[in-house]
Order: structure tokens, then sequence, then C-alpha cells
């Protein structure tokens, strides 16, 4: 059985999409093992067989080469780098606080519209509860949207084997932008009253600017942990396969 | 493809001859190169994997469209021809008629005046 896998990297790195590359050696591999059926039903010894099927099959260049030959073939991302790492972080971060607040205000006038039709009346228990849960729902919109989309960029920039360079721009960006972001819901004490603020510390008056800083670092010491352990274990596994050929 | 011929001028014959074989069914990879290889009588022989990037290709174009087919326990892309992918088609296979008509007249022309 022929080995892809050079094939499949200097396509990735070429810029062919994930998918093509993975349908196309899959595609391959199938053609390969009927090429070697049909050999062997002709008479050839199974060495023989897997010699001619590969000899028909084409070499890794002429693989490579109609398949660099399709420009539609390429991703997104390896033709406008700078849309998906430049672009990308401010659009993602822009939309999921969006999003976040949509979801939140939606939220809070379901609950004014319909707690009371409910015949519940809420007392300062219920509103420090109802506080609460918008507070943890706010934690995880700008604390936790920064670090899942600097994860999104490295998985989608390491599949597309995507120079580091635009990797780290998408990571720093989102990171550091990320963590200049604030959602906040307070509960202002009088009934059916309640204050929901959107700020960004990276605009005047530049609000909470020691605070953005440090949680820019921190989301940066965190992708950096985490891009570090990646690696390691990509590496691990890399040197276990090759053990296991060899 | 490995065809004798100058490359610039077989410009669109791998997807002339891959809609063409299509057009009479839907096939996998294998299926289709042998297919081509017995449609054109083994005249024209293909390093038989670059046929996929053409394919792709052609879906990405939305001329083909592909299915997955469990078939004797192994999964199979099967390719097919779209509307799209008819209509590309026919005017191949016009343009082509027409090259091969004037090629003809000229190959004719050349051997009148040899003669």
């Amino acid at each position: 059985m022929p080995c892809f896998d050079r094939l499949s990297e200097r396509l990735l790195r070429a810029g062919i999409a994930p998918r093509h590359v993975r349908r196309y050696t899959r595609e391959l591999s199938d053609h390969f093992d009927d090429l070697v059926r049909e050999e062997i039903a002709g008479g050839a010894s199974r060495a023989l067989a897997e010699t001619q099927a590969l000899s028909r099959l084409g070499s890794e260049d002429n693989l490579a080469v109609a398949m660099l030959e399709r420009p539609e073939l390429r991703s997104f991302m390896a033709r406008f780098p700078w849309a998906v790492f430049g672009v990308g972080p401010v659009a993602l971060l822009a939309s999921s606080v969006a999003v976040a607040l949509v979801a939140e205000r939606g939220i809070i006038d379901a609950a004014t519209v319909w707690v009371p039709l409910l015949g519940f009346t809420p007392g300062p228990v219920a509103a420090h509860a109802f506080t609460q849960i918008m507070l943890v729902w706010n934690t995880l919109a700008i604390y936790g949207a920064p670090l899942l989309f600097a994860w999104l960029f490295y998985w989608m920039g390491s599949r597309q084997r995507m120079p580091k360079a635009w990797i780290i721009t998408g990571v720093v960006l989102v990171c550091v932008m990320g963590g200049f972001q604030n959602l906040t819901f307070y509960d202002t004490g009088c009934k059916g009253c309640g204050h929901l603020d959107l700020t960004s510390g990276l605009l005047p008056p530049f609000p909470n600017l020691a605070e953005g800083l440090a949680r820019a670092a921190l989301n940066l010491t965190l992708a950096g942990s985490l891009w570090r352990l990646a690696i390691r274990r990509r590496v691990a596994s890399a040197i276990a396969l090759h053990a296991a050929r060899t | 493809m490995r065809i004798m011929a100058n490359p610039s001028f077989m410009n669109g014959v791998p997807e002339l001859l891959i809609l063409r074989t299509l057009s009479s069914g839907e096939m996998y990879g294998y299926e289709l190169v042998q297919a081509i290889r017995a449609r054109t009588n083994q005249a024209i022989k293909v390093g038989e994997g670059v046929v996929y990037p053409a394919l792709h290709a052609l879906e990405s174009e939305g001329m083909l469209k592909s299915r997955r087919k469990l078939v004797n326990g192994r999964t199979r892309v099967y390719y097919a021809v779209t509307r799209k992918g008819e209509k590309h088609l026919a005017g191949l296979v016009r343009h082509w008629q027409h090259i091969t008509d004037a090629i003809g007249l000229a190959i004719g022309g050349t051997a009148h005046a040899m003669l």
C-alpha cells in the first residue's frame, strides 16, 4: 500500500484545501487497490502487481502537478490569508459579542414579559440569581470566546500548513483584542431595572486599560502554552508513527 | 493525462472525456478510467491518478455531483453529471467537432496540395 503522506503535505503547503487533499489521497489509495487486484487477476505476482499499479497511478510529481494546476481547489485561507488571519479576528470577536448581547437582551426581555404572566413576583434573591446567571454568560462570552477563537485559528492554520507568521497574527490579534472587550450586566436595585453595558478598552476613553492589558497577557500566555503542548504532542505522535513504520 | 499531442491543443480534453463518459451513468474513479480507456480504444493513456483533480474541479464548478456509496464493504465516491455539466458537455462536443472538422479539412488540403 503506497503512502501518500508526502504528497498530502506538498499539496497542503501549496494551498490545496484540506478536504480536497484528504479525498484525493483516499481515492488514490482505493484506485491503487483496484489496480493491484486487476493486475493479480491478470496473473501478476503481488510484488509485480503493486509495482505496475504504482506506475499506472502516476508518479508523485505528476499527481501533485495535476492537483496544483487547478487553482479552484485552493482554499480560501490560502488565497486570502490576510482576510482570515487579519480581518477574521475582528469580525469573529465583533460577531461573538453581538450574538452574546442579542441573546442576553432576548433573555432579559423574555424574563420581563413572562415572569409577571406566570404570576411570579421576583424578589431580591431571584434578582441576584438572575444577575449571577448573566455574569456567567458574560464571562463565557468575553473570557472564553477569545481563547476559543485562538484555538480555531491555530487548528485551521495548522490543518492548511499555513506559514506560522499568519497563524501567530490571528492568535495574537484575537487574544489581545479579546482581552479588552467587556460585557456587563448590573442589577440597579429598582424593580424591572437592569443595566447592560458593552465597552472596549481599546476605544476612547480607554476604560479599564490596565485590566485589559492583564487579560490580553493572560490570553496570550494560555494560548502560547496550549500551542507548545499541541506541538509537543504532534512531535511525539510523529516519532511514534516513524518508529512504528521502521 | 499522457497524450501524444501539444498540451495547449488538448485543453478541455480531460473534461470532455470525463463528462462524456459519465453522461452514460455514475461511476467511481477507477471505473471511469477503465471506461475512458475502453471508449478511446486505449489511444489515450491516462496517468490514472490524475483524473481525480479534474473530477474535483468539475465538481466544484457544479458540472458533477458526488456521493459516497458502500460497495463490497468499501466506501466509494461516485460521480455523476449535473444538468449544468450536460449543457457544458454539449458545448464542448460542438467545439471539438468544429476543431476536428477544421483539422480534417486542413489535412485533406495538405494531402491534396502534395499530390
